[in-house]
């Protein structure tokens, strides 16, 4: 039954809030009466006491003295003898249902209210505000892109370079890629009988540190095993909390699906990290491992903590991380650092991750990892995430020393053309940074965006790829002061959005703070930021200058002649070897970890 | 029942603005602050001082990462 409701602008100004929601309830056919702004309360109580009308609607934003307004309005409705006809309602930025309660007020809708549930208090209806859910879909990052290469030129280099790289590797082998066959064959192992025999074979794989960690849970320091109960406390905050009206990051469909990184070292930190995260709407996690487990051979098993920067990439770990997210949430794992890298995606793969992070040219140059072992571990890893369908995600290396753009970007156009032709989906992610060799040479002297767009449309105008920019956005301009860096992140989205990337990965404001571990709020501040700057862009676009037209043109030519030197080295590894992938001018030096551990099949 | 402190996820921020002469004397208000608040150990994670006082946000961790997290030890998230 249609309600009579008296709407009214207590305001010298404002006003706009109950316009809004009259037009809301006139649409559900109610009657209302909307009142100029700025009568006095005496002028209000006489229109209210003459008409008949189920509902007063205040609106009011708070200032001094305006509470004992407010208050006195509603004595003198009691006066007026309209409150035994009429309940009274306030609405504004800064109500609170206790305020509004204590104002006198029947009900009070506040900036958090949402116009359905005011419509809803009105006709008497119940709404539910629990236990949601995200009520979203997953995300496919990769699936309408067809990798053709529109510079022919390049698509020839890269068809040339990588037709001679997986022509090297055929014959070869590593630790690294024997033990992924054998964890493989443990993971299907039905019993403990079947499975000692293979663990054997494994560890004669490993280093030390992981076979005592695995057999006699003797592990490096910081390390240990999360305990049943800790498991179980887990499973009862990820089950028993749900996220309350759920935030959708992206205004429009066209604006980029949003990751962050999850590496605190405890996977439970992770998980209660991510879950608050999914709430405001972040798409996806990249789960970091730590540094010192690249440069052992072998991986630790067990869901494990871990009191450092990275989490430990087991295969318990992953799991966990998996089953503890929406299932709409997508994950990825970085392999791509350090001596197991396919056996890391093939964990990823069975423990159901989503997708894979592999740079064959970055892993080795600045990871640490040797050129030649990740060579033949990258190519099992790429065969290994085509299997599992996990498109893998290429992150750039030029934030690192002073490798120029072109030279990671090409780096990144090698393992796309691998990719391709391993029957994988790669995904390109140019860095959106102010690296070193862009302060040096001054690219971003004039602004941000045109060296940044540049990147972006360097590569489309080369290959029809999905594009990811990381990692994170906004790297290397940041600082320690939490507005600065939320605002920085926010623009490097606004930018990212305008050039109709498919995803990037964001960072926390705790980017720059390297004394401590992420805290959730630095995460929040950022995706906060990055919502409100989504909702300001909206369809229109952040303009690069000509700038960035000439700049991407620089861009193609440089990564044209960069991968004419790699072509012209009998493999990839030889390249990379003599710097044409990164230099020691560059500041990029060729790994050492696995050196030696490449045999002949 | 719990201490507020023990139900926060894992580090509480103060963010504030100190009077004082010079930055010296605001990062040791600063520091002051959070042994007055008793906080213990905290850390200064980013000040500016403008000549009139400092701009400070302080931190001190309730848990890091691989502590026992003692909000989690429920049966029940109520």
């Amino acid at each position: 039954m249609p309600k009579r409701i008296l709407c009214v602008p207590f305001d010298p100004v404002h006003d706009v809030g109950i316009k809004i929601i009259r037009s809301e309830l006139d649409k559900h056919g109610h009657n209302t009466v909307l009142l100029s702004p700025d009568l006095t309360p005496e002028a209000v109580v006489k229109i209210a006491a003459e008409g008949e009308y189920d509902f007063i609607l205040v609106s009011r934003t708070l200032g001094y003295g305006v509470a004992e307004l407010l208050a006195r309005f509603v004595d003198l409705l009691d006066v007026a003898g309209v409150r035994e006809k009429s309940k009274v309602v306030i609405g504004g930025k800064p109500i609170t249902p206790e305020l509004a309660a204590e104002l006198g007020f029947d009900k009070g809708f506040g900036e958090h209210s949402t116009i359905d549930e005011v419509v809803a208090y009105i006709e008497g209806r119940e709404i539910s505000v629990t236990a949601t859910g995200l009520n979203r879909t997953k995300k496919d990052i990769a699936s309408k892109y067809d990798y053709e290469f529109k510079n022919k030129e390049i698509g020839r280099l890269l068809d040339s370079i990588t037709d001679k790289l997986l022509k090297w590797a055929e014959d070869k082998t590593s630790p690294g890629v024997e033990r992924a066959k054998i964890q493989a064959e443990i993971l299907a192992a039905g019993n403990d009988q079947q499975r000692k025999p293979l663990l054997d074979k494994y560890y004669a794989l490993c280093d030390d540190v992981i076979i005592n960690g695995n057999s006699k849970k003797v592990f490096t320091k910081g390390v240990r095993e999360v305990s049943e109960k800790e498991l179980h406390n887990l499973n009862n905050f990820v089950h028993d909390s749900h996220p309350i009206n759920p935030v959708k990051i992206q205004y429009n469909d066209g604006q980029p699906l949003l990751f962050k990184f999850l590496g605190s070292g405890c996977p439970l930190m992770d998980i209660m990290h991510a879950k608050v995260c999914e709430r405001y709407g972040i798409d996806g996690f990249l789960l970091i491992n730590p540094s010192w487990e690249a440069r052992y051979e072998g991986l630790l098993q067990g869901c494990l903590a871990h009191e450092n920067d990275g989490t430990i990439t087991s295969f318990e770990n992953i799991r966990l991380m998996k089953q503890s997210l929406d299932p709409s949430t997508l994950l990825t794992v970085r392999a791509h650092r350090g001596l197991n890298t396919p056996e890391t995606v093939l964990l990823a793969g069975e423990a159901g991750a989503n997708l894979a992070k592999i740079n064959l040219v970055y892993g080795s140059l600045g990871a640490g990892t040797d050129p030649v072992r990740l060579a033949v571990d990258g190519i099992e890893a790429i065969r290994l995430a085509a299997k599992y369908k996990m498109p893998f995600d290429i992150p750039g290396n030029d934030e690192l020393s002073g490798v120029p753009a072109w030279k990671s970007l090409a780096g990144l156009l090698i393992n796309v053309m691998l990719g391709v032709k391993l029957g994988a989906q790669p995904i390109l992610k140019p860095l959106f940074c102010y690296g070193p060799h862009i302060v040096i040479n001054g690219m971003m002297s004039q602004n941000f965006i045109d060296y940044n767009a540049a990147k972006i449309l360097a590569l489309k105008e080369i290959v029809n790829s999905p594009i990811w920019p990381g990692e994170p956005i906004a790297f290397m301009t940041q600082s320690e002061e939490r507005v600065q860096s939320a605002n920085a992140n926010s623009y490097h989205a606004s930018l990212a959005a305008s050039l109709n990337v498919d995803a990037i990965t964001v960072a926390s404001t705790d980017e720059a703070y390297s004394r401590g571990p992420i805290c959730i709020t630095s995460r929040i501040d950022t995706i906060r930021a990055i919502t409100d700057a989504f909702r300001f862009v909206g369809n229109a676009k952040f303009e690069p200058t000509t700038q960035a037209g000439l700049f991407t043109e620089e861009l193609i030519n440089k990564i044209t002649g960069t991968l004419r030197e790699v072509n012209s080295k009998p493999d990839l590894t030889e390249a990379i070897y003599k710097g044409c992938l990164g230099n020691k001018e560059d500041g990029a030096y060729p790994g050492t970890f696995g050196n030696g551990t490449v045999k002949t099949k | 029942m719990d201490t507020a402190f023990e139900r926060i996820m894992d580090a509480i921020d103060i963010e504030t603005y100190i009077v004082c002469s010079d930055a010296n004397e605001g990062k040791k208000y600063a520091m002051q602050l959070g042994r007055e608040m008793n906080l213990g150990e905290i850390d200064i994670m980013y000040q500016e001082f403008d000549g009139y006082g400092i701009r400070v946000r302080l931190r001190k961790y309730i848990y890091k990462p691989g502590n026992n997290y003692t909000y989690l030890n429920k049966e029940k998230i109520s």
